[in-house]
């Protein structure tokens, strides 16, 4: 049986916001309506979202995890391309990069039922791996330009010793996706040790075993790793091309 | 007998930052090209190996319009070196080795054979680059240029951040490899000593154009346009 949180007790996180308020007058900070504004705007939206999905798991599975898929995916394919303005065709590309990975994700959870087309399953599983990915992707993206920026003569002299753009490339490519992939390849080397993972922990208090729990983790964590990864590649490999001219010459990107 | 085919010509080129470009190139030649910062020198060795292109005019390389030539084939034929060396991560000889790999031509024997031409010890080709002072570096992306058997050679104010142990080093390697390993050089100098040392002929520069150009010892001690004049007195 799930614990329960009354409205009393959470009342009482009340507490937990007058802390930080109080440090930011003690220290003359000005951040205390910041801190109110964002504390209730957070509230609201949990409750808000909490609604929805209450909704949405009411609904038929396929009716339900498509609307919700659908806004997860347009959301988080519009904050991924806002870090790459200046980039030609970043939103339609990123909306597609996004789509292809949640369907090679959901594929494999649904071929090999690591879970079921339910939308109590579905929805908060995509939601983590299209979040990662949304992050993953603006990373790329923002790395992507400031590395073009700062390797303009690295580039330009390769490419002056007869390299196509996709070659003279690969010297920042590399960089790029292995600064996507580093913090996934670091967060699975300790995961557990230091804090035990969300997921893990939301299943543990809703009553699951925490044996049952970790494969929930593991199957969740790895596919992140995966999204994280493929995302990393896909920005790379795909937009690359932007950076250059049909002339094989270097053009600037700016942003609008 | 008909007059020798230049190695590059250009013909009233223009661009955003050039106008009314001219020239001609023969074999053999050192170019040095003079001029006041703005005046359109790097902006013009950009054009003879398509870094950019012009909006208007024709750059002909050995009589073909460089547009007919494939790009890599072009920019491999017509190398080039920056003031800022642009060493690729790894060692030594992933650096000597990048151009003719692209081409499918690298042999390991050469890497020795390249140092020795900027004078650099044969064990400096497992360093990382990143172990080299400035001076090595520079001579690296030298021989990294030259590793792809270049016929012209653009040298982007090779030597301005060098000291005068490693200018000295370069510009005797420009005066050797002439005609030897390559056929002509076109050099961007701040210098107009070193233009002297090396230019057969010089091109001055200014305001997005050739104001004037010839034999650099006449051209520098019995300058014609008021504009040269005034900045050698700089």
């Amino acid at each position: 049986m799930a614990p329960e949180i009354s409205n009393l007790s959470m009342f009482f996180l009340i507490f937990f916001v007058l802390i930080p308020v109080s440090l930011s007058y003690l220290y003359s900070l000005g951040l205390s309506g910041s801190i109110l504004w964002s504390s209730f705007r957070g509230i609201v939206q949990l409750f808000l979202i909490g609604y929805i999905l209450t909704y949405l798991f009411s609904l038929e599975p396929l009716t339900g995890i498509t609307i919700m898929l659908t806004v997860m995916i347009l959301v988080a394919a519009f904050h991924a391309s806002k870090k790459g303005a200046g980039i030609p065709y970043v939103r339609p590309i990123t909306l597609c990069i996004i789509v292809i990975i949640e369907i090679f994700v959901l594929a494999i959870w649904l071929g090999f039922q690591m879970i079921s087309f339910q939308p109590d399953q579905v929805i908060p599983m995509s939601g983590m791996v299209l979040g990662n990915s949304m992050v993953a992707i603006g990373l790329a993206l923002e790395r992507m330009k400031s590395e073009f920026k700062e390797g303009e003569g690295k580039i330009t002299a390769a490419l002056a010793l007869g390299a196509k753009p996709e070659q003279a490339s690969k010297i920042l490519v590399r960089k790029i996706v292995k600064a996507s992939m580093i913090p996934n390849v670091d967060g699975l080397k300790t995961i557990g040790l230091v804090q035990l993972p969300g997921m893990m922990t939301g299943l543990i208090l809703g009553g699951v075993a925490p044996i049952e729990a970790i494969r929930f983790q593991i199957v969740i964590s790895l596919s992140i790793f995966a999204s994280v990864s493929l995302s990393a590649m896909f920005v790379t490999i795909i937009f690359y091309r932007f950076f250059f001219n049909e002339n094989q010459q270097m053009i600037k990107i700016e942003e609008n | 007998m008909g007059s020798p085919i230049p190695v590059l010509k250009a013909s009233n080129v223009q661009s955003d930052f050039l106008r009314n470009i001219d020239f001609k190139v023969s074999e053999g030649e050192i170019i040095t090209l003079i001029g006041p910062s703005g005046a359109g020198k790097s902006s013009l060795l950009k054009l003879l190996n398509r870094l950019a292109d012009p909006e208007s005019g024709q750059i002909f390389f050995y009589n073909k319009n460089i547009k007919e030539y494939k790009i890599e084939q072009l920019r491999k034929r017509i190398g080039m070196v920056f003031q800022s060396s642009s060493l690729f991560e790894g060692t030594v000889e992933d650096n000597l080795k990048f151009g003719p790999s692209l081409f499918n031509e690298w042999k390991h024997e050469e890497g020795e054979k390249l140092l020795e031409i900027v004078k650099l010890p044969s064990d400096f080709l497992s360093k990382d680059v990143r172990e080299l002072s400035g001076g090595e570096q520079q001579r690296v992306a030298f021989a990294r240029t030259l590793a792809n058997r270049p016929e012209v050679l653009l040298l982007d104010e090779v030597t301005s951040a060098l000291d005068v142990k490693n200018v000295e080093v370069i510009e005797q390697f420009i005066k050797g490899i002439v005609s030897r390993e390559v056929k002509a050089v076109l050099m961007v100098t701040h210098d107009i000593k070193q233009a002297k040392r090396l230019g057969d002929r010089t091109f001055f520069m200014c305001n997005r154009e050739i104001v004037e150009q010839g034999d650099t010892r006449r051209l520098l001690t019995d300058p014609q346009s008021r504009r040269l004049q005034a900045f050698l007195k700089e």
